[in-house]
């Protein structure tokens, strides 16, 4: 036999307390009387004077101690090891997105559904089990399978609210594979439902409880935020904004536009039921980097999302240096774009550190360049696996006047670029590599690719352009005007600098930093560890919004985390949620509450065998 | 001024008289009925005359009808020897209003009502006194309604202290009295060693007895709740005790158990037995009860 509460042995020390009131005799008020006869015949059985009395054999000691003694054990959970079927799987999802900060209910919507687990929690049976996930900006499994309500009730307490966004689908698939096979597993969700979209995610009959929290949707939010250059005057900064109302009331505020904690512009904003309006500030900026923030100054519910920082960098001129035999559309179309300005090489004899990115059209340089490459008809060592085939011309198939069947627009590279009238002549043949995506298709060899290889932007052309009617169309120097856009470095810098809440800010590193730290908005400090060949700093506690600041020696960067999740700016409390295409579940009215409690009526039993003797003693005394 | 019986009172005791259901024993004369023949108007029976009989008491009227001669045999009327023994131990000082007074009280009627009646009356207070031996003297026998006056001033100065012995102090006045009569007992009754064998000596020495058992209010009812530990006023015997209302009933019926007891012994012994609280009205026991008991009309 073992136990699984030892500690409830300590109640023996309740076992000698019985067997003193027993021995114990109490304090007595002396009093004169004319005759002691009658009060002798009355009570002759309890004359005693000393404290403690002789224990006597008494059948009710003996059977008070079998009871205390039975209780202690029944306390002490005491259990063969023996096979039994399994109890339940509860798998615990708990909401800790933006949303759940609402205060609609009291204190937080979080802290209710915190509340709620814990219940949860106390109503498990001994053989059950039950994981807990926290689904914010990621899923976070605090506490694997277990049965212990110790260790769950602390993994419970530990569970803190994000300024993230919601991403159910990634706790459910984390959930799915759990529960899969078992009949008596149960998904607990508890959220407000206010989590975007679940269409990709496929319910495959999961017996899954929603949890519903929240009252009411009384919130207004930033939901996207943007700086740029004006379209008017390029010396001015526009400030684009868009403000959600998630109530069915109209509601209005005042927008404040801060740069660097000046206060720039306030702007009152009045918003219909269920309204999303755009707003465009402009203003003037003279350093070369700041931070605009937006605040709406309406109380709401949610904090969260009524503050939200953009980096603002001045454009600087983007340096081009293309590198051709030849090829005055490319020239021209490279030219054309504002901000270039413009280098023409025949060959590279460095690695094209002084260009924001290099062209290379239709050859082999000398030296391959080290950053963002637009390549025509040309590839860097092991693009495409094994061969090292860097030659234009070797080592590829050729296929000759390839049609073009599908291209990407939905890529920031194909905005406004049109492919229908496009004829090649001649295309490499190769295979999608896993660091790019096909942008231009043929059926038998993608004709564009782009993305990241070694921490470069690439975007790569498999056919040249002059054996092709493309320079002629409209669409090539819009497609060349994406292509400075999408490889000036800069831009990847400012999009490193905007990180939504929950994701990593992630920095490409041009030199290895020394002791890099990051302060988060409430001033604490983490220090990050890096190697010294690291090309690359990810930081990845970005739970809360705000601006955070990355400390290397003297220098400092400004990186602004938000909200901006339109899903959970809207936080009106969902009744029935959308999982894929078919199923819904609804909230859930009654909560199941089966607690046990048999520690508190043994507790009580243990205090009623205590008072009753207690109570025997005062009336025989 | 009587500190004992209200002159109202008093009146209304002078109508009474006692009422002894056996023939008075004393040798003395008084004005009660006895088994002797004497000199009185009550005529008892006739006897042959034989000579040197006192011819004034010749029946001439029988003589008349039978010729021959018998005396007139009248009734001789005695003393009836009243006593009262009257429990002066410690235990009668308690209770509001006190036992004792109580007591004193009863005696005193008892008294009046025998002097009344030109019965001797003899009170004996028990324990022994050493200090009190001349108003205890002065109780011993008292005779004539004049001696009234006296007898309550005595009775007054009596005290209650020290532990009695119930049963020795009952034998020892049976044996004393030279001739039985009527016995009045006043006590509590709450005699360690019991009451039976002081009864029953008096029973045995052929008085007619009458007991008044009075107890305090308080100890019929008691009023202190709690851990106590009782010490007893005569013995100084100790008693711990946990007392609550809700043990009252079952003191009650303690108490009444007791008394039906007492009561029982009394009856069966032809004693006259009453209970009454201190705190029962005089009038209550003594124009009531006794009343109707027979114990005087």
């Amino acid at each position: 036999m073992h136990f699984l509460a030892p500690i409830a042995f300590a109640f023996a020390a309740t076992l000698p307390v019985v067997v003193v009131f027993y021995l114990l005799k109490r304090k007595r008020v002396v009093k004169l009387v004319s005759s002691n006869v009658l009060w002798r015949k009355f009570l002759a059985e309890t004359q005693a004077s000393a404290p403690f009395q002789r224990l006597r054999h008494n059948w009710l000691l003996i059977l008070q101690l079998l009871l205390l003694a039975l209780v202690i054990l029944a306390l002490a959970r005491p259990y063969f090891a023996g096979k039994t079927s399994g109890g339940r799987l509860l798998v615990a999802i708990l909401d800790a997105s933006a949303s759940m900060q609402s205060t609609d209910d009291d204190p937080s919507r979080f802290e209710l559904a915190r509340r709620d687990v814990l219940r949860l929690v106390d109503s498990m049976h001994d053989t059950d089990q039950m994981v807990l996930l926290l689904a914010a900006g990621h899923t976070e499994v605090k506490q694997s399978p277990t049965s212990s309500k110790p260790a769950l009730r602390r993994a419970v307490q530990s569970c803190t609210v994000t300024d993230a966004p919601t991403r159910l689908g990634e706790a459910l698939k984390l959930a799915q594979p759990l529960v899969r096979d078992r009949a008596d597993a149960e998904v607990h969700l508890f959220s407000d439902g206010a989590i975007g979209l679940l269409e990709e995610f496929k319910h495959e009959g999961l017996n899954m409880v929603y949890h519903r929290f929240g009252k009411r949707a009384e919130n207004l939010g930033i939901v996207t935020l943007d700086v740029r250059s004006h379209p008017d005057d390029p010396s001015r900064r526009a400030v684009f904004v868009s403000i959600a109302n998630a109530s069915t009331n109209p509601a209005q505020t005042d927008v404040e536009l801060r740069f660097d904690g000046q206060l720039v512009e306030t702007r009152p904003l009045k918003l219909g039921a269920r309204e999303t309006s755009p707003l465009v500030f402009a203003a003037a900026q003279r350093a070369d980097a700041g931070i605009f923030t937006v605040q709406l100054t309406a109380k709401d519910d949610l904090a969260a999302d009524n503050q939200a920082s953009v980096v603002s960098l001045l454009p600087q001129p983007v340096r081009v240096l293309l590198v051709t035999r030849g090829n005055r559309f490319l020239e021209k179309a490279l030219g054309a774009v504002s901000s270039v300005g413009l280098s023409v090489a025949a060959d590279l004899a460095d690695d094209g550190a002084g260009y924001d990115f290099v062209v290379v059209d239709n050859m082999l340089p000398t030296v391959w360049p080290a950053g963002n490459v637009l390549a025509v008809r040309v590839a860097g060592t092991n693009w495409f696996g094994g061969g090292g085939a860097t030659n234009a011309l070797s080592g590829f198939g050729v296929v000759e006047a390839p049609p073009i069947v599908d291209w990407k627009n939905t890529h920031p590279l194909l905005r406004f670029v049109n492919f229908d009238d496009v004829g090649i002549g001649e295309a490499l043949a190769i295979k999608t590599p896993p660091w790019a995506v096909a942008l231009v298709e043929s059926p038998s060899t993608p004709l564009i690719l782009a993305g990241e290889a070694g921490r470069r932007r690439v975007i790569w052309l498999g056919f040249d352009t002059l054996q092709s009617n493309w320079p002629r169309k409209t669409s090539f120097p819009i497609f060349m005007a994406n292509a400075v856009e999408w490889l000036n470095p800069a831009t990847a810098t400012a999009a490193q600098l905007l990180v939504r809440a929950g994701d990593p800010v992630r920095l490409t590193l041009a030199a290895p930093l020394r002791s890099p730290k990051m302060v988060l908005p409430d001033a604490t400090e983490r220090t990050i560890a890096l190697e010294p060949t690291a090309r690359e700093l990810v930081f990845g506690e970005t739970q809360r919004q705000g601006v955070y600041r990355l400390i290397t020696g003297t220098n400092a960067t400004q990186i602004c985390v938000n909200l901006l999740d339109p899903a959970e700016t809207d936080n009106t409390p969902r009744a029935e949620l959308e999982l894929g295409k078919y199923a819904r579940i609804r909230a859930t009215t009654t909560k199941q509450a089966n607690l046990e409690m048999w520690r508190w009526i043994a507790g009580a039993g243990l205090l009623v065998l205590l008072f009753e003797w207690w109570y025997y003693h005062r009336r025989t005394a | 001024m009587n500190p004992l019986l209200s002159p109202d009172l008093l009146r209304r005791l002078e109508q009474f008289q006692l009422l002894a259901q056996r023939r008075a024993k004393s040798a003395t004369k008084g004005e009660r009925r006895s088994r002797a023949r004497g000199h009185s108007v009550e005529f008892a029976d006739h006897r042959t005359y034989v000579a040197g009989d006192d011819l004034r008491y010749l029946d001439w009227n029988l003589y008349g009808r039978l010729d021959r001669l018998f005396l007139k045999l009248y009734e001789e009327e005695r003393e009836l020897p009243v006593r009262v023994f009257l429990d002066a131990s410690e235990s009668m000082s308690f209770g509001e209003p006190c036992k004792f007074d109580f007591a004193r009280q009863v005696a005193a009627a008892v008294g009046y009502v025998a002097l009344c009646g030109f019965d001797r009356v003899s009170v004996v207070p028990f324990p022994e006194r050493a200090e009190e031996n001349v108003v205890r003297g002065a109780l011993r026998a008292v005779r004539g309604r004049k001696s009234a006056l006296g007898f309550f001033q005595n009775l007054a100065g009596l005290t209650a202290s020290g532990a009695a012995n119930f049963n020795e102090a009952l034998r020892r006045g049976a044996l004393e009295a030279r001739r039985a009569g009527l016995a009045v007992v006043l006590s509590d009754f709450l005699d360690p060693d019991g009451y039976e064998a002081g009864l029953g000596a008096l029973v045995g020495r052929g008085f007619h007895i009458s007991a008044v058992q009075i107890l305090a209010p308080d100890e019929l009812t008691p009023a202190t709740y709690g851990d106590l530990r009782l010490v007893d006023s005569e013995t100084g015997g100790q008693q711990e005790v946990t007392f609550g209302r809700y043990r009252l009933a079952a003191y009650q019926q303690t108490v009444r158990n007791y008394c039906q007891r007492l009561r029982e012994f009394c009856t069966l012994r032809g004693v006259n037995f009453f209970m009454a609280s201190s705190a029962t009205p005089l009038e209550e026991l003594l124009l009531k009860q006794l009343r109707q008991a027979e114990i005087w009309g």
